[in-house]
């Protein structure tokens, strides 16, 4: 049927995120005050009437599986169709233990799940990306451009990882070169973001597992660039793929920024996440909050400033919390004083407890512990 | 499917005594305390005590309470046996059918859905009230006692008894007289509305009630008395925690502030979750200016001014320079920069322009003309104008009495 697919990759590790990706991939790691990385994809491709999406798992992935349970809350558990995990379940290349080297490797593990996609197209994404893009815009320009495979990209230069594709475009924004790993980036910087038809995609997947390539970039974009239409769609909103932990601080960072919010919370576009029964947050009169992004639930009696606090975070009398990123449920003692720290899930700070780092280069707490 | 309890939950009332507010919604979905509307608590209260078939009888303005009821997934009530069932009322062969004449009619009308689930007992609610209740502890006095009916009743102060229905018990707290309003109260034990009933003994009275022209086919009114009369044995079931009658524009403030207090209704108590539907929204923001103190903020605000002791709900914007004191802001209201609300209740999307003041601090009014300020959902205030306390506007900005 006519249609759009999509499928999410949710495998990459990045070791740079360190306490925060221990126990989960970096697509399930919280962001925003009450999201999961994910559920800006997820809700990306739900908002353009995306019914069947797939996200293709490797290791690590219990927090996600628990985040995303059956798809309900992003309106996907159906009777047909709608949310499908997919752990490697085809592993023909008996690499045991060891990583997807790259995306057309996990496509060739999840191969008899492609088979029965059901649309006509498919749009490929990642899934450690903030980003809230109108895909069906995307798709509307690829059926229109008549390309083989339309790839998102910015012409942004902030905040570029390191492993970033460019693209180099012609006339009618057909692509000609594809580079990586270049000194001097020039072009566009792709988002990692690739509308294809679902005919297309089985046949480079086979024919990459003839030839044993994994890559999608250098097998795909760079050595079928000649053969294949590609079109570039440029996308200048706001967009993050966050692989440290400066770079999850400093993107956390930029939620306090008005224009930023608005980018990525359009009204027309809302992110969906998982729900969770907690009642409005509470400030109470000896407490204060500024300049700060606050989730439901939580309970103020100390001053924040300029930081970040998820669902369900209190922070007792007396205490300070400035420039930092708290997650679900973490606790703030009285009298307590913390700056520049990212505390995960559950962290209790106790009473009196004095931790200061810097913006330049923020403390962690792993999950569960207490200071 | 038989069911050994379900409930019944009145849901139709205008709550005309809520005017502005209830103008285009039925009572129960109005909304409270920052993420709730009132029929909330009932659903909650009947998912948490494990009754989990619950009709809900719908007649006034019911699109958006349907809307926000939907599938029952948020209260957990999405079942494949029993759940959430809205109950409208409907034609009948011949033009007969009929509005729901009275609560007991309300029933009446759906013995046949009752029927279905075959009940030994059935929990009669309203959607009108503020409170955290385990029914089923109810049930348990019902059944313990044999009771063919049991009334929960609330201790109230003697000098407010003569407003509420009052129950006289005997020494075993069984029901000897009920008094509506009475101007001499015998007791304080006041009813709250919640029954409990035999299924089997209340279907016959209920068809026989409805036999009866002359009766207003009201539990209160009719049925409770005809079951006293009878010689029933009626159960007083004594509830001791927070309960509140929201059906006034003062009622429903002042609940609003005793949630705020964080007291008796405490609802971050993880024990009884209050469940709602909320639209996903990103967390609120607090601007470099602003100063929030004593309030509830939820999900999809904007504050960048001056908030004390009020309920913010979602998606409530207050600019710099505006300020907030004593007030419930329901969700999308938006106080422009410069403005000044004082105790008032501003319904959905109002707006308050620039520079604007809504109500007044009661100490600087004479008290006899001091009251909160209502601002029905839509309703548009300019730059610069103001809304004296006591003064209640509804969409069109005409003034409404009380």
């Amino acid at each position: 049927m006519k249609g759009l697919h999509g499928l999410i990759f949710a495998y990459e590790k990045h070791l740079g995120l360190r306490e925060l990706t221990e126990r989960r991939s970096p697509a399930s790691v919280p962001f925003g005050g009450r999201y999961r990385i994910i559920d800006f994809m997820l809700s990306s491709m739900v908002n353009a009437g995306i019914d069947d999406v797939g996200i293709i798992l490797q290791s690590n992935y219990q927090s996600l599986l628990d985040h995303v349970g059956s798809g309900k809350d992003w309106d996907l558990s159906r009777k047909h169709g709608g949310l499908r995990l997919l752990p490697p379940f085809h592993m023909d290349q008996c690499r045991g233990d060891m990583g997807y080297r790259g995306r057309m490797e996990a496509l060739a593990s999840v191969a008899s799940y492609l088979e029965k996609i059901r649309q006509d197209h498919v749009v490929l994404a990642n899934g450690d990306t903030v980003i809230n893009i109108p895909l069906q815009k995307v798709y509307e320009a690829h059926l229109r451009s008549g390309a083989d495979i339309t790839c998102v990209c910015t012409t942004k230069r902030d905040n570029c990882p390191d492993d970033a594709t460019y693209l180099m475009v012609g006339e009618d924004s057909a692509v000609t070169s594809v580079e990586f790993n270049v000194k001097q980036p020039a072009g566009l910087r792709a988002l990692d973001i690739y509308i294809l038809s679902k005919e297309l995609l089985l046949q480079l997947v086979n024919d990459c597992k003839r030839t044993a390539d994994y890559s999608f970039r250098t097998a795909v974009l760079q050595r079928m660039a000649a053969q294949l239409k590609l079109r570039a769609y440029v996308w200048d909103g706001y967009s993050a793929k966050i692989h440290t932990l400066q770079e999850y601080y400093d993107r956390s960072m930029e939620m306090m920024d008005p224009a930023i919010r608005r980018d990525l919370f359009p009204r027309e576009r809302p992110v969906y996440t998982k729900e969770m029964n907690v009642s409005s947050t509470y400030v109470d009169p000896d407490g204060g909050c500024v300049n700060s992004v606050v989730a439901d639930g939580c309970t103020i009696e100390g001053t924040v400033e300029n930081s970040v606090l998820f669902r369900g975070v209190s922070v007792a009398k007396g205490a300070k919390v400035s420039n930092c990123i708290l997650m679900q449920n973490v606790s703030v003692g009285p009298e307590a004083e913390i700056s520049c720290v990212i505390a995960d899930k559950n962290v209790k700070i106790t009473e009196g407890c004095t931790l200061v780092a810097s913006g330049r280069y923020p403390m962690a707490l792993a999950k569960d512990s207490e200071v | 499917m038989k069911k050994e309890c379900i409930a019944m939950l009145l849901a139709g009332g205008q709550g005309s005594r809520l005017y502005v507010l209830t103008s285009n919604v039925a009572k129960p979905a109005v909304p409270f305390g920052g993420k709730y509307r009132i029929i909330d608590f009932p659903l909650s209260n009947c998912t948490n005590a494990g009754i989990d078939t619950v009709g809900v009888l719908t007649q006034y303005k019911p699109l958006e309470l349907n809307g926000y009821i939907g599938s029952g997934q948020p209260w957990d009530l999405d079942r494949s046996s029993g759940g959430v069932h809205i109950l409208p009322p409907y034609m009948v062969e011949g033009d007969k059918g009929s509005w729901y004449k009275g609560t007991a009619n309300a029933i009446y009308q759906n013995i046949g859905f009752v029927d279905m689930y075959d009940p030994e007992y059935v929990v009669i609610l309203s959607g009108d009230h503020i409170y955290k209740m385990n029914y089923m502890k109810m049930v348990d006095a019902h059944k313990a006692a044999g009771a063919t009916c049991t009334i929960s009743v609330l201790e109230v102060p003697w000098d407010e008894a003569s407003r509420f229905g009052i129950m006289n018990v005997d020494s075993e707290d069984n029901i000897v007289e009920f008094q509506e309003k009475p101007k001499e109260p015998k007791s304080n034990l006041a009813s709250m509305g919640i029954y409990v009933f035999t299924w089997q003994k209340l279907r016959q009275y209920l068809i026989e009630d409805e036999a009866d022209a002359s009766s207003s086919n009201d539990f209160g009114k009719n049925i409770i008395p005809k079951m006293l009369t009878a010689g029933e044995k009626m159960l007083a079931y004594r509830f001791s925690g927070y309960w509140k009658d929201v059906g006034t524009l003062e009622s429903l403030w002042d609940a609003n502030m005793d949630m705020l207090s964080r007291g008796e209704l405490d609802l971050l108590d993880a024990s009884w979750p209050i469940y709602s539907r909320l639209p996903d929204q990103p967390p609120a923001f607090m601007g470099r200016e602003a100063r929030v103190e004593h309030t509830v903020v939820t999900q999809g605000c904007d504050v960048e001014g001056t908030v004390f002791n009020s309920v913010l709900s979602d998606s409530v914007v207050i600019e710099e320079g505006a300020e907030v004191r004593y007030s419930v802001l329901m969700p999308g209201a938006h106080v422009k920069r410069g403005a000044l609300v004082q105790y008032a209740i501003l319904g959905e999307h109002v707006q308050v322009g620039q520079d604007a003041n809504v109500g007044g601090d009661p100490m600087d009014y004479d008290p006899d003309k001091w009251g909160i300020s209502v601002l029905g959902p839509g309703t548009v205030i300019a730059d610069r104008e103001t809304v004296a306390p006591n003064t209640m506007l509804n969409c069109h900005h005409e003034e409404v009495r009380r």
